[in-house]
């Protein structure tokens, strides 16, 4: 026990206490405390163990940037590994486990490891796994691969619900510090709209762990006020708990709030995070500074933190460190935390200063100046301390010891868009670019030593803002009594006469030493020694490290830290959990669902539903006795065939052309001619790319003189519709055109078969004979004795005597309800898209897998469809390079197994008769297969080099995957009725 | 001759919280009108006439809506008038968390979207059309095949304001 | 890319709703060369800094616009209406 809470002060709630545990064992803390401070109040020092070396380790800090303290928290679904104990607020019941120990935290296997660390140093894994090759995946992968990574995700789901959320603002504020409130409050004051964000539970940013007196009051108490007058600003919206974690084009800004974190069972009806999308007209950063541990043997023993976290455990949450605590500087940060220890009452037994100069200090401590400490020891809780002094070494006692390298600012947002770090010698510290457009910086970030600074640049910075805004804006500034200036610090980044292992980053265990190797080795630039020795990579991303790092190849290379350079710095600040980022898109939200108006005909018929794109289609109605698919498909075809069928094709896509040109236009977008189609007529339509490859097909209807009915395939059915928006509006604006999707408007369905006319005629009230609406027959009908009027197309995907007929969406399943009952006497059939396959590949009929964008009219046998006198449609000249026209194009053929106990599949090859299976051999491949109940035979199309010529020509079709060979014959690709007899029986 | 039924796309009992409510509205009148800007007024003269309302929806588009079935909008050869009243289902939301509600899927700034304004959005992952009818109430038109998955979005976003 | 499109008609809008095409590059008259037409279907620069783009906006008002905007820094300088506007 060397930590412990102090019988007063801090800002937690001493009348809340909270039960929680770690590794097993219960503990208690109070409402406010976060794990971290929970943890040292209860003395628990070792809290986990390093990364390669399983070094003993404590807390290190008390924000974001802690490398050591990372904890699996909660159970069963809600585990969540690597969560900094710094940053968890405590509450009751909470469950935390250590990482990266077996089998206990106190006895740990894997620190064996030290005694291997001569072998285990910077780019061991380059060097230690290269030989014997065949090693690698049998031996050294799967030992990598074990200890690799810290925490263990849970293989179980997540129950909890997470969402996204898009805020609009004037001004975010990162950070609720001094200059971060300042910068809100003046900004709110003068009416912008403000967003205030910290990653923290309780806003006040350092000003919490303060015992300067600002106003008049102390700093919490000031902190408190300010935030009391935010919150009752209606245009300021304050953001506890939320992190803002990139900035990224446009000024928006992602943000990470933790709901429902500090909840042992989160209410279901509230995310647990939320992602914010923050479009900022403006943004200012006081997002403060950070400050750097210091390079000594041990500086990773428990016990040993920064002076910062040190103040704010002892200040904030009334822990204090130690019994007998030293503190080791280069600034002054030592020495407010100095003298906030003996106010409180903790024996502070030396303060040592790298520095010959440093400030008066008027407490009890012993000062030692021009001193450094080379070691600390304990292993896992810290003993004593090896100063160096004069020329001595001396060693000290003591249980905790404070340590600061300097502050670095927290500029990683400001540099999310490409800027460059600049290295500030004044300063001993990287600071942001000064050309940054959209964002300010404010406060310790800017490099600014106290509060009052950074008040008055909070404020200054933000009235600026607001009055380029048109508001206006009245300055802040805070008087402030009994706060340790903070000058900037004198690097030290290496200190001489260390004996242990001196930690540069703690959670990547890389030590002084690796990056000495690294330099020597030839990995010195900053980017390459990043990877030569994992400096700077994981969860902390180098918070604490990377100066430090850069500092140390500095000196080892003989250059300045600004010759050196930064990183490059990315988004995310902090990790984020994948449950934020999809938000609620997941499970039946992961994407919507398209139903069609038919939707519920098809359900009660027993349809078996096939996910095509984001629609439910009915892919086929399985009747009771039928076990497998293809007795209800084959079933279906040779209904539809002898009897009728009734099919929903409500999701081809829809589209009516009207306006002055409309003519004009379906006339230039298709490649076959439309100005002279009558109107009441349909036809089938080729659509090309610019690159005179086919687009898309489908039937056009001309329902008045400058009203059409398009229809596409439903896959195509949106980029068919942007392809003509973009013809009307980009292409030719002038002509005058207007194009509204109708897909939704219609419930459409396809009554196909011999007796599909018969049936249709009980409800349309126009006579539908041969005579009277012939094959591409299309118009306005009237139905049910008056009472609806619908569209109906005498058109057919399956050859046989066929109608489409298109209802309004609401009454879509009333009217198909009637058809069936109608064609009940005459046994009628749902049929579902699988049918409807087959019976297309039966009369040769493309789809989109004969359309894969290879393929041109004349490739599939339609090129004589293509209009020679059209002045310009889309696709035109490119049709007519001579390439395309060349006999050895892949071109439409059938295919049919010689044995029809034979089968393929779709993608097999084809191989002349005789030939190896070769690429130079290859002579196309199956597009579409099928097995005919009407030809009790597999038949398929295919793209075949010189198709139409070798009907009857003998072939193998080669399916690679199963090295089947299947003998067969290329046939015509229309299997049945060539003669078109059953279309107009 | 056998019975004609309207079904409507969303059969779905209104959800019902303090501060946000949410209802399939009637399936009534909602066509599609296209034409020139500068015609604006005939248009919305001749829509009052039939009993319409008039809804912008982007450069020379508009919706005219009735919670009324088979309205007719007589309009000069320059307009084109495009019946989506089955094409299209009105969800209507309403509340003091409506804003708060919609900033979850969408990304329009709705504290400088006025009473009377109307777009096109993305919410989630679908298009949708919103118009603000109230200070705290809206209606969403939606394309009839994803109305249940829009209806599904909205319940999920609103379930922290729900009764439950 | 850019995170917020202003659509002329629409205003601030996520990328989210926007379909890109590429290139905004003029149509050759029908009769043109067929060298132009190659250069049209085939031919794209990929410029390190201004860029003329067909956008459309999809899930808004439906329109196709020009965007130019920067490759490398991502600023867009300019988004208008596709039918006001001949592409250079």
């Amino acid at each position: 026990m060397t930590s412990y809470r102090l019988n007063q002060g801090g800002l937690v709630d001493r009348a809340t206490t909270l039960d929680f545990t770690f590794d097993g064992r219960s503990f208690t803390g109070h409402a406010g405390d976060t794990l971290a401070s929970a943890l040292l109040a209860n003395g628990q020092r070792l809290v986990g163990r390093s990364f390669k070396y399983h070094r003993p380790r404590g807390i290190l800090t008390a924000g974001a940037a802690e490398p050591n303290a990372l904890m699996t928290i909660g159970s069963g679904g809600r585990t969540e590994p690597n969560t900094r104990a710094t940053m968890q607020e405590l509450y009751a019941g909470l469950e935390a486990v250590s990482q990266n120990r077996w089998p206990s935290l106190d006895r740990d296997v894997g620190a064996l490891n030290s005694l291997l660390s001569p072998f285990l140093g910077a780019g061991f894994y380059y060097k230690t796994f290269m030989w014997p090759a065949a090693f690698w995946e049998k031996l050294y992968e799967p030992f990598i691969r074990k200890a690799a990574g810290l925490g263990r995700a849970t293989y179980e789901a997540d129950p909890d619900a997470y969402e996204k959320v898009w805020a609009h603002c004037d001004l975010l504020v990162v950070g609720s510090g001094p200059a971060g409130l300042s910068s809100a409050l003046t900004a709110g004051r003068a009416g912008l709209r403000v967003i205030l964000a910290d990653e923290h539970h309780a806003l006040g940013g350092s000003l919490l762990s303060e015992t300067a007196v600002i106003d008049g009051v102390s700093a919490p108490e000031f902190s408190a006020r300010c935030v009391e007058e935010l919150r009752s600003l209606p245009n300021v919206r304050l953001l506890p708990r939320t992190t803002v974690l990139g900035w990224f084009d446009s000024n928006v800004f992602g943000a990470l709030e933790r709901v429902q974190k500090h909840v042992a069972v989160p209410a279901a009806n509230r995310p647990v995070e939320r992602f914010w999308r923050i479009a900022a007209k403006h943004a200012i950063l006081a997002t403060g500074a950070e400050e750097r541990p210091l390079v000594f043997g041990g500086n990773d023993t428990p016990g040993v933190m920064t002076a910062t976290a040190m103040r704010s455990y002892l200040n904030r949450f009334g822990v204090a460190p130690g019994k007998k605590v030293a503190i080791f500087t280069t600034n002054n940060s030592g020495y407010a935390l100095g003298s906030d220890l003996e106010s409180a009452g903790v024996a502070l037994t030396a303060i040592i200063d790298s520095r010959a100069d440093g400030p008066a200090y008027s407490g009890q401590a012993r000062i030692i100046r021009n001193a450094v400490v080379t070691d600390a020891f304990g292993g896992k809780s810290l003993t004593s301390i090896r100063i160096k002094h004069d020329g001595r070494f001396e060693t000290m006692d003591v249980d905790a010891l404070g340590m600061s390298g300097g502050f670095s600012p927290v500029i990683h947002l400001a540099l999310h868009r490409g800027g460059k770090a600049q290295w500030s010698d004044e300063r001993a510290a990287f600071l942001a670019p000064d050309d940054l457009k959209g964002i300010a910086l404010a406060g310790s970030v800017t490099g600014a030593g106290n509060i009052a600074e950074s008040v008055a640049q909070g404020s200054t910075q933000a009235a600026g803002l607001a009055s380029m805004m048109g508001k206006s804006a009245a300055a802040m500034s805070a008087s402030v009594e009994g706060e340790m200036e903070n000058r900037p610090s004198r690097p030290l980044w290496f200190i001489p006469d260390v004996i242990g292992k001196a930690f540069v980053d703690f959670q990547n265990d890389v030590h002084r030493a690796d990056l000495k190797l690294a330099a020597q080795e030839g990995y010195g630039h900053v980017e390459l020694a990043k990877r030569y020795t994992t400096n700077g990579m994981a969860t902390d991303q180098g918070k604490l490290s990377n100066v430090n790092a850069i500092g140390l190849l500095a000196q080892a290379r003989g250059l300045s830290p600004a010759e050196v350079g930064t990183t490059t710095f990315r988004p995310f600040y902090t990790p984020v959990s994948f449950g934020a980022l999809s938000g609620a898109s997941k499970g039946k939200h992961f994407q919507p669902v398209r139903k069609s108006p038919l939707h519920d005909w098809a359900a009660k018929h027993g349809a078996v539903f096939v996910d095509t794109g984001l629609w439910y289609r009915s892919a086929w109605f399985p009747r009771e006795g039928e076990t497998a698919w293809r007795e209800s498909v084959d079933r279906e075809v040779l209904n539809v065939r002898s009897n009728a069928g009734l099919c929903d094709v409500s999701m081809l896509g829809k589209i009516e052309i009207t306006g002055r040109d409309a003519t004009t236009f379906v006339d230039r977008v298709y490649a076959n001619g439309f100005a002279k189609l009558p109107v009441g007529k349909a036809r089938y339509g080729l659509m090309l790319r610019e690159d005179g490859m086919i687009y898309d097909d489908g039937t056009t209807s001309r329902l008045g003189e400058n009203r059409y009915y398009m229809t596409t395939t439903t896959a195509y059915a949106a980029p068919v519709m942007s392809h003509l928006e973009f013809c009307a509006q980009a292409l030719w604006p002038e002509l005058d055109v207007r194009l509204a999707s109708v897909t939704d408007q219609w419930a459409q369905m396809a009554i196909a078969g011999p007796k599909a006319r018969t049936i249709l005629q009980g409800i349309v009230d126009e006579d539908i004979s041969e005579a009277a609406f012939g094959f591409l027959a299309a118009r306005e009908v009237s139905l049910f004795g008056g009472k609806l009027t619908g569209m109906l197309f005498r058109i057919s995907f399956s050859g046989e005597l066929a109608y489409e007929i298109a209802v309004p969406a609401g009454y879509g399943e009333s009217v198909a309800d009637a058809l069936m009952a109608l064609g009940e006497p005459h046994g009628i059939c749902a049929y579902g898209v699988e049918a409807l396959g087959v019976m297309r590949v039966e009369k040769g009929f493309i789809t989109h897998s004969e359309i894969n964008g290879t393929v041109t009219p004349a490739d599939v046998g339609l090129g004589k469809m293509v209009s020679r006198t059209k002045q310009d449609f889309i696709g035109k000249q490119m049709l007519s390079r001579e390439g395309l026209s060349h006999p050895s194009r892949l071109r439409l053929a059938g295919v049919m197994p010689l044995d029809p106990a034979h089968t393929f599949k779709g993608g097999a090859h084809i191989l002349s008769k005789g030939a190896e299976a070769t690429l130079e051999n290859d002579q196309g491949y199956v597009t579409s297969y099928a097995w005919s109940p009407t030809l009790q035979s597999p038949i398929a199309l295919a793209l075949i080099v010189n198709g139409p010529d070798r009907h009857g020509e003998e072939v193998v079709v080669w399916n690679g995957l199963l090295n089947e060979f299947t003998p067969a014959r290329i046939c015509d690709p229309v299997f049945f009725d060539p003669a078109n007899e059953k279309l107009h029986a | 001759m056998p019975d004609l039924i309207h079904r409507p796309a969303l059969t779905k009992e209104p959800l019902v919280g303090e501060r946000i409510r949410l209802a399939p509205m009637p399936e009534g009148t909602l066509l599609e009108v296209r034409g020139p800007q500068a015609e604006l007024p005939a248009l919305e003269a001749a829509a009052d006439a039939a009993g319409l309302v008039i809804r912008t929806n982007g450069p020379d588009q508009w919706f005219a809506i009735s919670g009324q079935p088979m309205l007719r909008l007589d309009l000069p050869d320059i307009f084109s008038v495009t019946d989506q009243s089955h094409g299209r289902v009105r969800i209507a939301m309403e509340g003091a968390a409506v804003d708060d509600v919609l900033a979850k899927g969408m990304a329009v700034d709705l504290f400088d979207f006025k009473i009377g304004a109307a777009t096109t959005a993305l919410i989630g992952h679908i298009t949708t059309h919103i118009a603000r009818l109230d200070r705290d109430r809206f209606e969403l038109t939606v394309l009839r095949s994803f109305a249940e998955s829009l209806w599904h979005d909205l319940e999920t976003m609103s379930a922290e304001f729900l009764d439950r | 890319m850019a995170s917020l499109i202003t659509c002329p008609h629409c205003g601030q809008r996520p990328k989210e709703e926007f379909a890109i095409k590429g290139a905004a590059l003029a149509r050759p008259a029908p009769d043109a060369p067929q060298g132009e037409w190659y250069d049209y279907v085939f031919l794209r620069t990929n410029p390190r800094g201004r860029y003329e783009e067909y956008w459309h906006h999809v899930s808004g008002c439906r329109r196709w616009l020009v965007v130019t905007r920067d490759t490398a820094s991502h600023a867009v300088e300019d988004c208008r209406d596709a039918a006001e506007r001949a592409p250079t």
